[in-house]
């Protein structure tokens, strides 16, 4: 990295929402690269069956607030001068538009779709950029979304699924590598960006069991609640993240 | 004849096979063709109103919902990928 890369990122303050198994790599990847200031939000604690894919903890954290201990863990890989902040909180409808200002890029590797259309929604409301991870057993995709969108996370995906339509982590299982390389990519678009050069809607998508990675441009559109023709979410409305009942 | 490119979470329903040979002129009949051969996989993609919201289809680099969905005209060679929408990590 040039020198003057080094300097841009200096100045800059970017947010991880959700500080699991793609918030881990992503963060240590911003901190290492010199971002100025990082972050992060997230409410869980420590789970001894996070540790085989959230490498900012190990044992003697289990039952840990994550957010302190990976502040705590990133603080020391920070150079003099750098800031690692913990939020103490998970991203909120009551808090979202006002944590996402506070940054210049917005990496979300929540492990629920509320959080990750909340996050959306309060990024392009904010006109903040934000970079989208998600992993699944041995599937992932990364993806970044500049801050008018076009395209944007519900260009691709619309709204909530159904509660249950769709397996969590806990349910299906992720691979620590395959969540790992996910999350050093979304470190890597995050840092993209904060360098002035971003790869906006460019979908990348890993297959584990292949060792694939492909891309696929993603098309904004034009009925887009969000960022389409004639929007219709300008505002964080609580009753918008919840899911819907499966319709089975 | 055309690839279709199974991810994870369906390959359950194909036996593992992570590409899938199948013919047809258009989408729908590509769909067919896969349900054919696999049973329970359309369920999976497509409810009344079409493609399902959760699911995104291309055609080479183009999503169907910008062509002509379900009537997307294919040809010998085209590749079908399929994305679904995850959440976790």
């Amino acid at each position: 990295m040039s020198t003057s890369t080094r300097d841009v990122l200096s100045d800059k303050t970017a947010l991880v929402v959700g500080m699991g198994g793609l918030g881990c790599p992503a963060a240590l990847c911003l901190v290492r690269a010199g971002v100025g200031r990082v972050l992060i939000a997230d409410d869980d604690p420590v789970d001894v069956s996070n540790l085989h894919r959230q490498i900012l903890y190990d044992d003697s954290d289990v039952g840990r607030d994550k957010c302190e201990a990976a502040r705590e863990r990133l603080a020391r890989e920070a150079a003099p001068g750098q800031q690692v902040e913990s939020l103490g909180t998970r991203l909120l409808p009551d808090n979202a538009c006002e944590l996402v200002r506070r940054a210049d890029v917005v990496l979300e590797g929540a492990d629920n779709f509320a959080t990750k259309f909340l996050a959306s929604d309060a990024c392009r409301i904010a006109k903040r950029p934000v970079v989208h991870g998600a992993a699944i057993r041995f599937r992932a995709t990364v993806w970044a979304v500049g801050p008018e969108g076009r395209p944007c996370y519900r260009c691709l995906f619309e709204d909530l699924p159904s509660e249950g339509a769709q397996p969590n982590c806990a349910e299906a299982g992720v691979m620590g590598p395959v969540v790992g390389l996910a999350g050093a990519l979304l470190g890597d678009l995050a840092l993209s960006v904060l360098a002035g050069e971003p790869r906006y809607g460019e979908l990348f998508s890993y297959d584990g069991k292949r060792d694939e990675l492909r891309s696929i441009a993603v098309a904004a559109r034009a009925g887009c609640a969000l960022c389409g023709q004639n929007p219709s979410i300008f505002e964080i409305r609580e009753s918008r993240y919840i899911a819907p009942s499966c319709e089975a | 004849m055309i690839t279709v490119r199974i991810p994870t979470p369906l390959r359950s329903l194909t036996g593992g096979e992570e590409a899938v040979q199948v013919s047809g002129e258009t989408l729908r009949d590509v769909i067919a063709s896969l349900e054919g051969k696999h049973p329970g996989i359309k369920e999976r993609l497509l409810d009344d109103k079409g493609v399902r919201r959760f699911v995104n289809i291309y055609v080479g680099d183009e999503d169907v919902r910008f062509l002509d969905g379900l009537e997307t005209k294919l040809k010998s060679g085209d590749e079908i990928s399929i994305v679904p929408a995850i959440a976790g990590g």
